[in-house]
Order: C-alpha cells, then sequence, then structure tokens
C-alpha cells in the first residue's frame, strides 16, 4: 500500500508540470493579451488609456517576450520560492488572492459533497429495495426535474424569490459585517447561515443522477447470490444492505471525489457569479477573461493538485471499502 | 455667494474663452475657517476626546465652498453603489476620485477651481501657473503644498523607470511638461509649445496626476529619497520598486488606487476596505480633513461612507436596485433594454430615475476599412460614392423605431446639435432612406453587375460581400440595429454579415488592420475637441476607418501609412486647434475640420445616441436629475457627491 501511494506521489509531480504547461499555453491561445483586455474594458464604459500607459504596460509585464521564456520564469518562480507572479489585474501577489478563495471552495465543495450523499444514499437505496413502489415513481419525478432545471436559473429564482417577496439578504456566504472580519464562531454561524443556499442549488442536480446510478447498482447486487445466502442465514435485512450490497454499489460514489473540486468549479462558475459566492470560480473567470495568466494559472494548478490528490484518496478509499479491490 | 456648482446658462463660448476673469471671480466665493459651521458628529466626538485637532485646524484658511445643488444638507449615512467583479475600478473614481486642480461645471462646459483656486495662462497658452488653495491637507493632515505638484510632475510621472514616456496629456510636441514651484501655494506648469486645451484636460480623469501623488507618502517608494527602496519592496513581496510603488500609490486607472488604506489622498472619502482582488465589497469612509464646506460652512461630504458592494453579474445588481439596496446608480444597468424593469419597480425600491445625457455623438457609427489591405474590398471602400450609396441604403427610422423605441435621429457624425459647432451637412448628409438612388449610385460605381440572387458583383467578378465587426456583450443593441442593416442592404443587393466577437479579438482585429467595418458609438458630441477620432484619423485604437492613418499621424510620420492630403490637412487643422487659446478661434478652425470631414464622408452613421439613466433613491438629495454621460465628465462625480445627503 505504502509503496503504491509512494508511486502514484511521484507521478504527479511530472503530471503536474505538463498541466501546467498545458495550462499556461492554453491561456494565452485567445487573441491579444491582458493589456488588449485590460483597454477593452475600460473601453466598455467608453473610458480612455492613455495611449503612452499601454505600450508601457506590455512591456512591464513581460508580454512582448516569448510564451516559453514568460512560462519558464513563471514556473521557477514557483518551484524555488512559492511565488506564483503578480496578478496583472491587482498589482498584488498571487499568492494572497487564492488561498482563502480556494478554502472557501472547499468547504463549499465539502458541504455539497455531504449534502448530495445525505440525500441520495437513502433514496437511492430506497429506491432500489422498494422498486416501482409509489414512493420510487415520486422521488424518481423529483429526480428528473432536478436534473432538468439548470442550477443558475433555480439560483436567480430562489434569489428573486428571497429578496423581492421576503427582503432577504441573499447573495455572498457571509453578511456584510462579517464580510471582512477575522474568522471566529460568530462568522462560522454566518457562513452557515448562508451556505445552505449555494449547496441546495448546487446538490439538487448532481444528487439526481446520483440516485439514478446508487439504485441501479443496488439493482445489481440485490439478485446476487451472497444477499440470498445472507438472507438465508438470518441477518437482519438492514445489516444485510449495509453490509454487503450498499458497500459495492458505493463504488462509483468515492471513486469520483476526485472530481468533484473541478466539477463544482467548473460547474459551478455561472451559480457563483449569480449568488456572488467568494470562492474561486468567479475569480478564475475573470482571470481568464482578463488574460490575467498568472492568477488563471495559479488556480487552475492548484485546481490540478488537488484533483490529482483527490484521486489518490478515492483510490486508497475504493480498497479499504471495496473488498473485490487488491492493489497488488 | 456665488453659485459654484450650478451656473446654468454660461455658453460654452463665454466659458472658455474667459478663463482668466473667471479665476479672479472664484475668490470672492471663499468662507474664512473663522465662521465655520459645523463637521459630522463623529468627528466632533473625535475632537472632543482629543483624537482630531478641530475643525478650524483641520480647513484652509479659506475652504472651498461648494453651493449645494438643492440646500443645505444634514450628515450621516451609507450611500450604497455597485460594482462589477473586477477592473470597475473607475467605478470608484467617478463617485469619489475627482479632486484634480480643477474641475467641470455641471452643464460640461467650463472648467472651475478646485485644488487650485485661480490660475494665469500666457498669451501662447504654454505656460499656466496654478495658485493652489492655502491650507488644504492630505486625509492624513500632512498639508498639501506646491511641493506635492513638483513632486507627482517631476519625480513620477516624468521618472522614465514608472513611466518610460510621460503620460499624453503632459507631453506636447514629443516633450514633457516642466513643473517649477514659485512659493508655496504656487505652481508654474512649462510646455514646449502651446498647449491650450491643458485646463480642460485637467479637469478630466487623466489629468489628476498632480494630484495623485502625496510627497510625504509616496517619496518613500522613491529610489531618490529612500535609497533602501530595493530592499523594501523585495520584504513587501515586489519584485521591483517600481512595482512597489504602483502597489501603494496607485495611479489613475488601477485598481491599486484603491487597495491601500495608507495613501493619504485629498478626496472627500478614503479607503477603508480596500479594493483588492476577491474583495466582495469596498468601504470609503469621510476624510476628516476634506477641504470644502457648504454654503453655511459645514464640512463637505455630508454622507459617512460610501459601501461599494461588488456583483459578479449585472443581473444580481439590477436585483439589489429594484429591492432597494442602492442608493445611486447609473453604470452598468443604463442600457435601455433595463429600463422598463426599473420604471415598473420604482415604487418597490421606492427610486426614481436621472437623465443621463450622452456626450456621444452616435450611437452606431459604421466604419468601412479605408485602408483594407485586400486591394478590391480597399478600392470598394475607399469609393466616397459607395459608402454614400450605402448610407442612403439604410432605413434609418425603422432602426429607431424598432431598436431605440423611437428615442432619437437619424445621424451622421460631429458635435451634437446643441452644441455650439454643430454641422448641419456633417450631421444630416445621405440620411434619407432612397434605395433607388443608392441602387444607381452603385450601378455608376462599377458594381452594376448581379448574381443569381440578385447580390451585386464587384469588377473582379466577386461578390460585393463584406462583415461588420461587434461585440455583443457590450453593445447588445448594436447588433440588432445592425441586423436590420442587414436586410436593407440585402435590398439594394449588398451582402453583409453582422460578425459578432469576443471584445479582445475585435480590438486585435483592428490593431492588425485585418477587419472589413467594426462598429462603436461615435465620440465627440459635447466634447468634440477631446476625442475628434470621426473627424480625421486621430486614435490609434478608435479611428476604424484608417488604423495606419492615425498611427502614421500619433507616430509622427514614423509608423503606419502616409493618409491622403485632406487627413493631413485636418491633422494640421487640429494641431492648430490645439494651441488656440481664443475659442472664437479655435471654433473657426474646428468648423474647417468639419468642413473637410463631411465632403469626404468617410464613416457612415445610425442615429443620434441615445440618453441613459440611472437611479436615485427617493431619500438621497442634492443629486441633480440630468447630468452629462462621458468619460471626461466622469459622471456623477463633477456633481459632486461630497453634497449629496440623506433624509431618513
Amino acid at each position: 500500500m505504502l509503496v503504491f501511494i509512494g508511486k502514484r506521489l511521484l507521478w504527479m509531480i511530472p503530471s503536474l508540470f505538463a498541466i501546467s504547461f498545458l495550462a499556461f499555453v492554453l491561456i494565452q491561445l485567445p487573441p491579444g493579451d491582458y493589456v488588449t483586455t485590460y483597454i477593452a474594458t475600460l473601453a466598455s464604459s467608453n473610458e480612455v488609456v492613455d495611449q503612452n500607459t499601454a505600450a508601457q504596460l506590455r512591456e512591464r509585464f513581460g508580454l512582448d517576450q516569448p510564451m516559453l521564456i514568460q512560462y519558464l520564469k513563471w514556473i521557477w518562480n514557483i518551484v524555488t520560492r512559492g511565488d506564483f507572479g503578480i496578478s496583472f489585474e491587482w498589482q498584488q501577489p498571487v499568492s494572497g488572492l487564492i488561498w482563502e478563495r480556494m478554502a472557501l471552495t472547499l468547504v463549499l465543495a465539502l458541504a455539497t459533497l455531504v449534502a448530495t450523499w445525505a440525500i441520495a444514499l437513502p433514496i437511492g437505496v430506497y429506491s432500489a429495495v422498494k422498486k416501482y413502489s409509489i414512493g420510487d415513481y415520486l422521488f424518481t419525478a423529483f429526480t428528473f426535474l432536478g436534473l432538468a432545471i439548470p442550477s443558475f436559473l433555480l439560483a436567480l429564482v430562489l434569489m428573486y424569490v428571497a429578496a423581492v417577496e421576503f427582503g432577504q439578504d441573499v447573495g455572498g456566504l457571509f453578511s456584510s459585517e462579517f464580510e471582512t472580519a477575522p474568522w471566529s464562531i460568530a462568522k462560522m454561524l454566518n457562513l452557515l447561515s448562508h451556505i445552505w443556499l449555494p449547496v441546495v442549488i448546487l446538490a439538487v442536480s448532481s444528487t439526481a443522477s446520483l440516485i439514478r446510478v446508487m439504485r441501479a447498482n443496488m439493482l445489481d447486487e440485490l439478485p446476487k447470490p451472497y444477499v440470498t445466502t445472507a438472507r438465508a442465514k438470518g441477518l437482519s435485512e438492514f445489516r444485510l444492505l449495509v453490509k454487503y450490497p450498499l458497500r459495492i454499489a458505493l463504488n462509483p460514489f468515492i471513486s469520483t471525489i476526485a472530481w468533484l473540486l473541478p466539477n463544482l468549479i467548473s460547474g459551478s462558475v455561472v451559480v457563483a457569479i449569480v449568488l456572488n459566492l467568494p470562492t474561486a470560480a468567479p475569480l478564475l473567470l475573470q482571470a481568464l477573461m482578463a488574460q490575467d495568466m498568472y492568477l488563471a494559472g495559479a488556480f487552475i494548478l492548484l485546481i490540478c493538485a488537488l484533483t490529482l490528490i483527490g484521486s489518490l484518496i478515492s483510490d486508497i478509499l475504493l480498497a479499504l471499502v471495496d473488498p473485490r479491490i487488491r492493489l497488488e | 455667494m456665488r453659485d459654484e456648482t450650478v451656473s446654468r446658462g454660461v455658453s460654452r463660448r463665454a466659458v472658455l474663452g474667459g478663463m482668466a476673469g473667471m479665476a479672479a471671480l472664484s475668490l470672492a466665493g471663499r468662507v474664512s475657517a473663522a465662521d465655520t459651521g459645523g463637521e459630522a458628529p463623529a468627528l466632533a466626538g473625535l475632537v472632543k476626546d482629543g483624537k482630531l485637532p478641530p475643525l478650524a485646524e483641520r480647513l484652509p484658511k479659506k475652504p472651498m465652498v461648494v453651493t449645494p445643488y438643492e440646500k443645505v444638507g444634514t450628515y450621516g449615512g451609507t450611500l450604497r453603489r455597485g460594482l462589477r467583479g473586477s477592473s470597475d475600478h473607475n467605478g470608484i473614481l467617478r463617485m469619489v476620485g475627482n479632486q484634480s486642480l480643477v474641475r467641470w461645471n455641471l452643464e460640461f462646459t467650463q472648467v472651475l477651481p478646485n485644488l487650485a483656486e485661480r490660475w494665469d495662462v500666457n498669451a501662447d497658452a504654454s505656460q499656466f501657473t496654478f495658485y493652489l488653495i492655502q491650507g488644504a491637507r492630505w486625509s492624513d493632515g500632512h498639508p498639501f503644498t506646491a511641493d506635492d505638484v513638483v513632486f507627482a510632475i517631476e519625480d513620477c510621472v516624468k521618472n522614465t523607470d514608472l513611466y518610460s514616456a510621460a503620460p499624453a496629456q503632459l507631453s506636447v510636441a514629443g516633450k514633457a511638461v516642466n513643473v517649477t514651484k514659485i512659493d508655496d501655494y504656487t505652481v508654474k506648469f512649462t510646455f514646449a509649445a502651446p498647449n491650450a486645451l491643458y485646463l480642460e484636460n485637467l479637469a478630466t480623469p487623466l489629468g489628476q496626476h498632480p494630484t495623485l501623488f502625496p510627497k510625504h507618502y509616496c517619496s518613500q517608494f522613491l529610489p531618490k529619497y529612500n535609497p533602501n527602496v530595493a530592499e523594501d519592496a523585495k520584504k513587501a513581496g515586489a519584485s521591483s520598486w517600481p512595482e512597489f510603488f504602483r502597489a501603494r500609490c496607485g495611479d489613475i486607472e488601477i485598481p491599486s488606487r484603491w487597495g491601500n488604506p495608507d495613501k493619504p489622498t485629498l478626496d472627500p472619502w478614503v479607503v477603508k476596505e480596500p479594493y483588492t482582488g476577491g474583495a466582495t465589497r469596498v468601504v470609503m469612509t469621510r476624510n476628516p480633513y476634506f477641504w470644502q464646506v457648504d454654503t453655511s460652512g459645514n464640512q463637505l461630504p455630508y454622507v459617512d461612507e460610501i459601501n461599494f458592494g461588488i456583483s459578479q453579474d449585472v443581473e444580481s445588481l439590477m436585483l439589489n436596485v429594484i429591492s432597494g439596496k442602492i442608493d445611486i446608480q447609473e453604470r452598468h444597468i443604463s442600457v435601455l433594454a433595463n429600463k422598463p424593469t426599473l420604471s415598473q419597480n420604482m415604487k418597490k425600491g421606492d427610486y426614481h430615475l436621472l437623465t443621463l445625457v450622452p456626450s456621444t455623438s452616435q450611437q452606431c457609427q459604421i466604419y468601412f476599412n479605408i485602408t483594407h489591405k485586400d486591394p478590391a474590398m480597399r478600392k470598394m471602400f475607399a469609393d466616397k460614392s459607395v459608402r454614400q450609396a450605402l448610407s442612403l441604403g439604410i432605413n434609418r427610422q425603422e432602426i429607431i423605431d424598432i431598436v431605440y423605441f423611437g428615442q432619437s435621429q437619424p445621424y451622421q457624425a460631429g458635435p451634437r446639435p446643441e452644441h455650439p459647432w454643430y454641422n448641419e451637412k456633417y450631421a444630416r448628409q445621405f440620411t434619407d432612406y432612397d434605395p433607388d438612388k443608392a441602387g444607381a449610385m452603385l450601378d455608376q460605381a462599377g458594381y452594376g453587375k448581379k448574381d443569381a440572387n440578385g447580390f451585386r458583383l464587384r469588377p473582379d467578378g466577386q461578390k460585393v460581400f463584406f462583415a461588420i465587426d461587434v461585440i455583443p456583450t457590450l453593445y447588445p443593441d448594436l447588433v440588432d440595429a445592425l441586423e436590420l442593416v442587414k436586410a436593407h442592404w440585402a435590398q439594394i443587393g449588398v451582402d453583409m454579415k453582422v460578425n459578432t466577437i469576443e471584445r479582445a479579438l475585435y480590438y486585435t482585429r483592428g490593431d492588425d488592420n485585418a477587419h472589413d467595418a467594426q462598429v462603436w458609438p461615435g465620440p465627440g458630441g459635447l466634447d468634440p475637441m477631446l476625442d475628434p477620432r470621426d473627424f480625421f484619423a486621430f486614435h490609434p485604437q478608435g479611428s476604424r476607418y484608417a488604423i495606419p492613418w492615425s498611427v502614421w499621424y500619433t507616430s509622427n510620420g514614423k509608423k503606419g501609412e502616409e493618409p491622403p492630403e485632406s487627413q493631413k490637412k485636418r491633422m494640421k487643422l487640429f494641431d492648430e486647434a490645439r494651441s488656440t487659446a481664443d475659442l472664437e478661434k479655435r471654433g473657426a478652425v474646428m468648423k474647417q475640420i468639419f468642413d473637410i470631414a463631411a465632403e469626404e464622408f468617410e464613416t457612415v452613421g445610425l442615429c443620434l445616441a441615445v440618453g441613459g439613466f440611472g437611479i436615485i433613491r427617493n431619500n438621497l438629495h442634492n443629486v441633480p436629475e440630468k447630468q452629462p454621460d462621458s468619460w471626461s465628465w466622469p459622471n456623477p462625480g463633477p456633481a459632486m457627491p461630497q453634497q449629496f445627503f440623506f433624509t431618513s
């Protein structure tokens, strides 16, 4: 097991290099560079950049150099000093911008994961065991609805109802008095009182598909001989379910842990923007649109690193949970 | 008391001509600190506790008096406004950062004293002497003097490590201005050549450099004053001292200007919660040393704090507006499509609408690329009669009725009808809808043959076809307008593609001279001197009908492509106008430019720019309900938000 983990960790290093290079190239692929977008953004309010300034910006940010040089400089500073460079847009070190956002993103991801599982697991098991019952049909209908409604639309509707009909403070993850406050118990509670809305919205669609997966897996397992054997030996129905078929049916849940973070970031961009969430997604999108490449590159690099770590975790968990999987 | 804020009815002519006389007047409009009135309760409390000097010591001896728009206000409240995700730093600038040496009046016709209480201009407008308000202070209490102005220009703006070339405003004939200190409150700006527009430029946001950098604070980031600056920069995580300087002291229009609460400013409000990457809001709090008072001698601003909420999405900003969570907003929401929603919810949100008078001239200027790389296309677009025919082939009234709800009139280019330099021919020629005549003109020009589908063929046998670039995310109305134009032109046998593209690509195509045609709102309606890009090839990013010519102009003939005589004549005339102090003579020169431009007919316009709008909460007062909408008049700043106030 340890050897396996060690090997996997070593493989991550070249993977990360390859990913970072690809990310860097992709960010640069669209026409123009940061300065073009900067000028274009200001022009959108009919604001004018001093013409001398525009030329200087390019020179100052090193945008007049070849891409490979820009990349090597960037990666060298990360490897040697942990320095992710400067965000063009904010004139601020990138590292100062990303950590809190990434932390909040992880919190949101975990909360969504827990909520999704808490809803999907019992319902999935229930609809498998009580196949074609009224409850099964009811849940199935609801899950299809959940799958069909785009989450940004759900977000807009819920926000409109909350803001206009109930005068609630919507958007963001904190009340205004806590936005810039240091972390405290009160701020945590404030976060909890706000996070349910995005969690519900994000959980709705993924719950729907997971219920289907769970139901199908359970249906596969239930008629198998080992279940019949266990039942014949007098095991209670609940213990039987939890001990064998459920563990196997859990396999797709655990093996997708790694995708959760990239999915949440890419899948929730629109929701996060609509709800004004201070997570990584809006900042990443903005950085990509502005071609603020060090900021965008750092985000993508981190997300990829977390995905690699996530897939390692799911492999380890799978080995623990699924009795069929052996590492040797 | 002289009415400084609302000097209605002053004609532009009287204004721009009579600077000196006006400057003398401004002295009369000041009260002495001895009979000053009140200050905000919060500040009075601080004074009582000994944490802040008394008001009389914080204000200049003769503070600048602002006549409130409606009435003298009361202190208190937090003004809420919205910003968008990022790169919206100018949203803050427009609200609080307008404290230049001079400022605009409400009508956008006259330059008024601000931090300079008066000024002298020499005969050929190459020397400007500014007399600063005595005893004005930075927000940390340090006096603002001539040294700060000299420092800002000589040590910062002219420092080649910070600015490899001085900002365009401050250089004439390729040379940067020289600023010298006469005494503590007098500075002299000397240009290498006449620069008659300098006062007007100084009143625009890009003119803020002289009052941007406090010497006592920003000098610590320059090697000249602090030999250890390189180490300090490294300690702070910056890669070089210029980067360190910019992060700490900012510049006119970069986000980091609002990212450092330590930097002293001359603005009515100072940064409390900074605008940094990932910020979800920006909070500005009152400047206890602000140097303006109202007519009763009360120190401004009235409003305690400004809270800029940052919305990633315009729709959520709209939601905040209609649920009454924004006090004044026009930025981002002022597109015509939002007007019905905002009108319907006026009662719910407890607000009313404010009118914006566009300073732009043309709602949708079509720039055919006269300098096209493809010779056949170039020949077609460079043919004046082709452009005239295309103009005649557009049914403008239909576009106005359908896209602009009837709120406009057919228009080509040039100053708006209310401007004294309005040129009837330039503005209205070829705006009738006459497809028959258009067809005949195209036949005449050699595009008479048609293919099986009825589309015209060029002499080389290719179909007459071109694409017009437009940015849908930026100007959705222009896409609608162009779709109608496409239908109109199909009637006269011309095939056009509405090419919707992303904005960076739009700019790149323009920069590379790779476009057939592009559209943009045409500026110069109320400020023809500040942005004449439609009148001749003036702007290397904006004069999209001949980018290489404008590159030739701005690089003094070193780069780009040499333009034809009529362009060169206009360039010369504009240089002449720019150095003519006398407004009468300047107008005469500009009129020649409009006459030539009308004759050449380089751009094709659709209709006069349509006014925007904004919202004001009903309990917010002293807000002018009609304001120019311009970057040069960075609304609402020149309407002086420091004298806005709330009733509960």
